[in-house]
């Protein structure tokens, strides 16, 4: 029987040869990944119940990555007690100040495709993007922690094929919300998205993990894409090797296939209160902001702080806005400090921080009311970074360099290096 | 869990976010009697203090989207209420059954049918809901008996505890 990326993967992780939407599964994960907000908590309940061993203590991969620096006692505290768990428990790894687990894990070669990932933090499924299944668990992950597996409902798979090329100024992000605006949370729930197509064949691994990351959003269990040669590649990097490309199997079924073409696309903004409120950035022309950041587990690749510096080169930060930049990983932020992107970015105005979740979730850079940001970050919803009465937009490392130039909304098209105006291009089209 | 619920419906509309249940700031806070406060505290102030244990939420649509964040069911087991949805997507579902809230997904006639502070008596395990405010009655499908299985011990680290228990390992200790 034919099956898809997803069937394949949750397969491989039960032990079965096939398994059918709708059934429930007991899968063992490859790896399951937690950060210091719930490490120390998570231990705390498990011996509270009497568990004090990992079923599988080398799978498991703690990350110190949302409050770094440590800005707070309870914070201290909190990464003293992750150091000592983690050397309790014997765990695989612990990164300390590293990165953001996500793009981490896939950095440091801890994720294969076909790989099932239980990870307690949300947006795990940009590991999709080197054809692993992430799933977030939340506090489930104590379950897994004891006992090495956890049930799961087979979902069903939702095909998105994007077809044809990104014009000039549209990104992943562009991409994902395009979907969003397609796919609502009705179609979502419970399913997995499978991305294809020519478009996506296109993007880079850091881009595919923009791509299948913000799936949670719309309300996906998780998202995948195809491991082709390119991500081979990637991995082959990253010391990751013996990987095949695969795909989903020709006749397997779907849900539901959605077509996009990404040649009509233009860049794209969530508005609040939630990321699928998605419009064209220029029915926000006029939406003026204070703040502007790149970063997140959902951003913040080398690649999108090149774009940006390069968006921002003979340009200024506008005086009334403060832009924050946050490179995903610490070795990004090395390689972007070597090749002097960071230089570039801080000459025309940006702060940059060091790795971390931070202000994705409100814990660093809060806004006040009557305020707005627009961000690469993840959510939208009011009082996530700081006041119920902050406005949040979020979309492409490129819409908010040009919106920070310009202090309010702006298409970047307008700004791209050597650029051809959007609406000649429009007109063109 | 206390199969039959009886108390007061509280009534919430469509795409409640996990972030306006339990606003994210809060994210590092575990404790259970601590995040009852915070329990949709700027969406119904009177909530946390008024919510008895046996009352119902009931929402629309969309139930706990956003962040999966297990604050809010937390919270919902420390209050001892029970929740009614007409949809729930799955991280929050899963959430609700390893915490150990009792839980049943109902149609939109239900849920019409459910208005707030309606005296509610709810059957989980059976599926039957009956509103006392207007005497009408509902029957939904409930939990998968594998999934009331788990709320019914108390949750999933209970249900763990008896695995490892079970199957002789170490892990557990009493």
């Amino acid at each position: 029987m034919a099956a898809t990326l997803a069937e394949k993967i949750l397969a491989r992780a039960s032990g079965r040869d096939r398994v059918e939407p709708g059934e429930i599964v007991w899968v063992t994960p490859d790896l399951v990944t937690t950060p210091e907000v719930s490490f120390p908590a998570y231990v705390n309940r498990l011996r509270q119940n009497g568990i004090d061993r990992f079923a599988l203590p080398e799978r498991v991969v703690v990350a110190i990555d949302h409050e770094v620096p440590v800005h707070s006692k309870e914070g201290a505290e909190r990464n003293r007690r992750t150091r000592q768990l983690a050397r309790e428990t014997g765990v695989g790894h612990l990164f300390d100040g590293d990165g953001i687990t996500h793009p981490l894990v896939v950095e440091r070669g801890h994720v294969r495709p076909l790989d099932f990932v239980a990870a307690a933090d949300t947006h795990t499924p940009s590991l999709g993007g080197v054809g692993a299944l992430g799933v977030p668990f939340s506090i489930e992950l104590t379950m897994i922690l004891a006992i090495g597996r956890i049930w799961v409902k087979v979902p069903e798979t939702v095909r998105v094929e994007i077809r044809g090329k990104c014009p000039p100024g549209v990104t992943a992000r562009d991409l994902v919300l395009a979907t969003m605006a397609r796919v609502d949370a009705d179609l979502a729930n419970y399913r997995v998205i499978e991305f294809g197509g020519e478009a996506v064949a296109a993007l880079s691994i850091p881009e595919r993990m923009t791509l299948c990351g913000l799936c949670i959003d719309m309300g996906a269990k998780s998202a995948v894409t195809e491991v082709d040669e390119r991500c081979v590649a990637f991995l082959a990097e990253r010391g990751v090797t013996g990987v095949e490309p695969v795909r989903a199997d020709p006749g397997c079924r779907y849900a539901a296939v959605v077509t996009l073409d990404a040649s009509t696309l233009s860049p794209q903004v969530s508005i609040p209160p939630s990321p699928t409120h998605v419009r064209p950035v220029a029915e926000l022309a006029d939406t003026r902001i204070q703040h502007a950041y790149i970063g997140s587990c959902a951003s913040g690749s080398l690649a999108e702080l090149t774009a940006a510096a390069d968006l921002l080169d003979g340009r200024t930060v506008h005086p009334e806005v403060q832009m924050l930049v946050i490179p995903a990983t610490r070795r990004i932020y090395q390689q972007a400090m070597e090749n002097g992107v960071l230089a570039r970015l801080s000459a025309a105005g940006a702060m940059v921080s060091p790795p971390t979740c931070g202000p994705c979730f409100g814990g660093l850079a809060q806004l006040a009311a009557g305020e707005a940001r627009i961000s690469t970050s993840t959510r939208n919803d009011p009082g996530r970074m700081g006041s119920r009465d902050a406005q949040i937009y979020l979309g492409s490392a490129l819409t908010v360099a040009a919106s920070a130039i310009a202090g309010r909304i702006a298409d970047p098209r307008d700004y791209l290096p050597a650029h051809t105006p959007a609406h000649m291009e429009d007109a063109a089209r | 869990m206390t199969e039959v619920f009886s108390g007061r419906c509280w009534r919430f509309g469509d795409d409640l976010a996990s972030d306006q249940l339990i606003p994210p700031h809060h994210v590092f806070e575990y404790d259970p009697a601590v995040l009852r406060r915070h329990l949709l505290a700027e969406v119904r102030p009177q909530l946390s203090c008024e919510a008895k244990a046996g009352d119902v939420l009931v929402t629309g649509r969309n139930f706990a989207n956003g962040s999966h964040h297990s604050h809010p069911f937390l919270a919902m087991k420390e209050m001892g209420v029970g929740l009614i949805c007409e949809t729930i997507s799955r991280g929050p579902f899963r959430l609700a059954v390893f915490v150990g809230v009792p839980l049943l997904v109902a149609g939109p006639d239900v849920i019409a049918g459910l208005g707030d502070s309606d005296a509610l008596q709810v059957n989980f395990t059976t599926g039957a809901i009956r509103n006392q405010t207007t005497g009408r009655s509902f029957a939904v499908e409930p939990l998968a008996p594998f999934l009331q299985d788990i709320v019914a011990v108390g949750g999933g680290l209970n249900y763990a505890r008896a695995l490892l228990e079970a199957e002789g390992t170490d892990n557990a200790k009493r």
